[in-house]
């Protein structure tokens, strides 16, 4: 059962860290950051999937990218592209579309209120 | 001696594109290093920070691959059913059609029965083998390489169900039921010209007894593209099954007991033992599945014939054991 639940929560979730990502990185951050914010958050997320997440987004487009040397460690910086802001709009209007239509379920019987 | 750090760093890098090595080895290290500090400002000694970092960010082979964008696996859902489709026609229809036509060679070829026995279990292995890897291979590259991925993925509509209407043989079964006769008069002309210089069939026989069989063979083959045709069964059916039936196989008993089967020439059978006791054997092998395959098949078509006289409920064709059809 265990893993059942597992699983659905997976399934539920998947999609939910991009989101969350685009929207942060409105302001510029680098990965271990982000995975903080996203962690103090309450997003779930393994280091081991966000890092190539934010390449993957990148080569989309929807983030771009930028070396900051200044400090003593050199981080990678990424910031959301206008495409990518644009994106986050849309990807959050469906979720408030979907918790609304989720909400309107009648929780006993599935039907319509 | 290279930090935990490094080796960790170089085994993902190792399978990562060579253009994005760089970029990617100096942001992995920067998260890494960023990871351990966070872990010693709470008090974690440095080493097990290290430790505890890599263990978290896991397998870097698998890391590697989700970098690169590589699938985890060989072939995807969206081909894996045009793949089983492949390979379920390849394995049920064309694999016996190989075995059977290797097994008519060897036969022909006067090999014993161990060898016949011998090459048709070595060709199901190997071809059946090479079938599976080359269109498993083939597929693996397609999905890969995204080429013709598109046209593989065929829209399927409800024209192709299948139309499971009881009584119709589909139109594979009718291939399989002609291969048989068309696969024996092959054999028969093949062994009197070519293979060995001695026939393995006497050809005195070719005076009368084997044109004959070759007749009945085609009608037998015109049969059954009338049963197809006719889409049921009767009795007109198994009176005209039980005739065809028993004018080839009272005819090949006859000859098999009086000695005119075999070429008397042939002396390929001296090799397995005794000539006269391997001939006689395997004369009343050839006998005994003679009567019983000729017995079983009339009785299965008068007995088909019976159930749809009466209207009881036949087996659906082709859609497996224990559902039938008009109950």
């Amino acid at each position: 059962m265990d893993a059942t639940l597992a699983g659905h929560l997976q399934e539920l979730r998947r999609g939910t860290v991009v989101v969350a990502s685009l929207m942060v990185l409105r302001e510029p951050g680098y990965g271990y950051s982000l995975l903080e914010t996203l962690s103090a958050a309450g997003f779930e997320v393994e280091a081991n999937t966000l890092y190539p997440l934010l390449r993957r987004l990148e080569a989309q487009g929807l983030l771009t990218s930028e070396w900051n040397t200044d400090d003593a460690r050199p981080r990678k910086f990424y910031r959301t592209t206008e495409q990518g802001d644009a994106l986050a709009d849309v990807l959050t209007a469906e979720w408030g579309r979907l918790d609304k239509a989720i909400t309107d379920l009648d929780t006993t019987t599935g039907r319509m209120k | 001696m290279t930090s935990l750090i490094d080796r960790y760093v170089y085994t993902a890098l190792r399978r990562v594109p060579e253009q994005q090595r760089a970029d990617i080895d100096r942001e992995l290290r920067a998260s890494i290093e960023d990871a351990v500090d966070a872990r010693v400002d709470a008090g974690e000694e440095h080493d097990a920070a290290v430790t505890a970092t890599l263990t978290e960010l896991g397998d870097p082979d698998r890391l590697a691959d989700s970098y690169a964008g590589r699938p985890g696996y060989l072939i995807g859902p969206a081909l894996f059913t045009p793949w089983r489709r492949l390979n379920v026609t390849l394995l049920s229809a064309v694999l016996p059609l190989v075995v059977g036509i290797v097994v008519v060679i060897q036969v022909l070829d006067g090999s014993t029965f161990g060898e016949v026995i011998g090459a048709a279990v070595t060709t199901t292995l190997t071809v059946g083998v090479q079938m599976l890897f080359w269109t498993t291979l083939i597929f693996a590259i397609i999905e890969r390489t995204g080429a013709a991925k598109d046209k593989l993925r065929v829209p399927w509509s409800v024209k192709d169900l299948p139309r499971y209407e009881p009584n119709r043989m589909p139109v594979a079964q009718l291939a399989m039921s002609l291969v048989w006769p068309v696969l024996l008069i092959a054999a028969l002309i093949w062994q009197q010209f070519s293979f060995s210089d001695v026939p393995v069939l006497d050809p005195a026989n070719w005076s009368f007894w084997w044109p004959y069989f070759i007749a009945v063979l085609l009608l037998q083959c015109a049969y059954h593209v009338w049963v197809w045709r006719l889409g049921t069964w009767n009795r007109t059916v198994t009176a005209v099954n039980a005739a065809l039936q028993l004018a080839s196989a009272v005819p090949l008993v006859w000859l098999l007991a009086t000695d005119r089967f075999f070429n008397p020439e042939f002396h390929q059978f001296a090799k397995v033992g005794a000539e006269s006791d391997v001939k006689h054997w395997l004369s009343v092998l050839i006998i005994v599945i003679t009567v019983v395959g000729t017995a079983y098949d009339i009785a299965d078509v008068a007995r088909r014939g019976e159930r749809v006289r009466r209207g009881l409920p036949v087996k659906v064709t082709g859609s497996g054991g224990g559902y039938s059809y008009g109950g």
